[in-house]
């Protein structure tokens, strides 16, 4: 339907609106974020190997320092740090969209990788498993490294 | 689904000036995606923010205990039901969600009588007080509750509209919008309900007209 209004009747509200919060309706309370977010049961305890391994290589691969990564993609320099070293590590869900959107993979795919969501892709989890095993870091990125990465980007990249 | 494109304005406080925008008679998959590709991110970041300027958690934006994955599956179930939405620069700055069909009026005066139920309304992140400062766009509540308003006359439900307004709302709907404020609703998480007759309905249009 078509709606007539005015420019002067919208700027004389944006006026009297000003800076106000306009939140209606239960779905527009904002969801807890501390890292509680995910209720235990849905996220897995078990230690995320490809992930960490997976953000390294991709870094890596473009030739990128710690540094300059999370400066690209305003996350905290430590938590790439942890995410890279500490397999039991738990990223914070802000960072796993930060890094799907910069490597350009789905952030649902990235968030069961990362074990953040149960995994209901049991052939991604799979092929996260296999290329952790395939991708044991060594100094410069191998010929093997790099087909590792890619067949695994391959798999994250289908959308569902 | 076919979208009518309203032209509005917003005011732009950045700049300072009026911003042409456009009033969408629909909620389509480009706000899902605006609203889970930037919106969410964004929201993010103003809440860890929060988090780290060590603000108690009960002073949190809305904080309650919902997670986001409920939230966007209860967004998608919603596609479906009639809204409105505002896009400026390219980007949804605001979505509204209605029920035409379940809700009844509660005040005395039109008890029982239809009106337009207002299930969601929500101004991108950068567009709200408690997260951006300053807040980017003006006047988008005012336009979607006249969208609803709009809306209401269509359908000959003369205006009337309800909805339960966030507890940093209830100011603007009371206030701004010239609602009926009917209290704590239990039913609602204790969010106050607010119901506009068609006489504040045509009020709170007037009150744009005047200089």
């Amino acid at each position: 339907m078509k709606i007539e209004i005015t420019k002067k009747w919208c700027l004389r509200m944006a006026e009297i609106e000003a800076n106000a919060e306009i939140g209606a309706g239960l779905y527009a309370l904002d969801p807890v974020f501390d890292g509680e977010t995910m209720p235990a049961n849905e996220t897995s305890e078990e230690p995320s190997i490809a992930f960490g391994r997976f953000v390294r290589l991709m870094r890596r691969d473009r030739g990128l320092t710690l540094e300059k990564l999370a400066e690209d993609t305003d996350v905290e320099v430590a938590e790439l740090v942890e995410i890279e070293e500490d397999t039991h590590h738990k990223p914070e869900l802000r960072t796993v969209y930060q890094l799907a959107n910069y490597f350009k993979v789905p952030r649902g795919n990235l968030l069961q990788v990362a074990g953040l969501t149960a995994p209901r892709d049991n052939r991604l989890i799979d092929e996260a498993v296999r290329f952790a095993a395939r991708s044991e870091s060594v100094a410069v990125l191998t010929p093997e490294e790099r087909a590792a990465l890619e067949a695994f980007v391959a798999v994250l990249s289908e959308e569902k | 689904m076919t979208i009518t494109v309203s032209p509005i304005f917003l005011f732009n406080a950045e700049r300072g000036e009026p911003e042409a925008a456009e009033l969408w008679d629909g909620i389509t998959d480009q706000q899902l995606g605006d609203w889970e590709g930037e919106w969410v991110p964004e929201l993010f970041k103003a809440v860890q923010k929060l988090h780290r300027a060590g603000v108690e958690r009960r002073h949190w934006p809305q904080s309650r205990h919902w997670n986001w994955r409920k939230k966007t599956e209860a967004l998608q179930g919603m596609l479906a039901h009639p809204g409105f939405s505002i896009v400026c620069n390219g980007m949804t700055q605001g979505m509204m969600i209605v029920d035409t069909t379940m809700k009844r009026c509660r005040i005395e005066e039109q008890k029982g009588k239809n009106l337009v139920y207002v299930e969601f309304v929500e101004n991108a992140p950068w567009n709200r007080p408690e997260l951006a400062q300053p807040p980017l766009y003006r006047g988008i509540g005012s336009i979607l509750i006249r969208a609803a308003i709009a809306l209401s006359q269509e359908l000959e439900f003369k205006g009337r509209i309800g909805l339960h307004s966030l507890p940093q709302a209830n100011s603007f709907y009371a206030n701004t919008c010239g609602m009926s404020d009917l209290g704590m609703d239990p039913d609602h998480q204790d969010l106050r309900y607010f119901e506009m007759t068609s006489e504040q309905a045509e009020a709170f249009i007037a009150k744009g007209n005047q200089p």
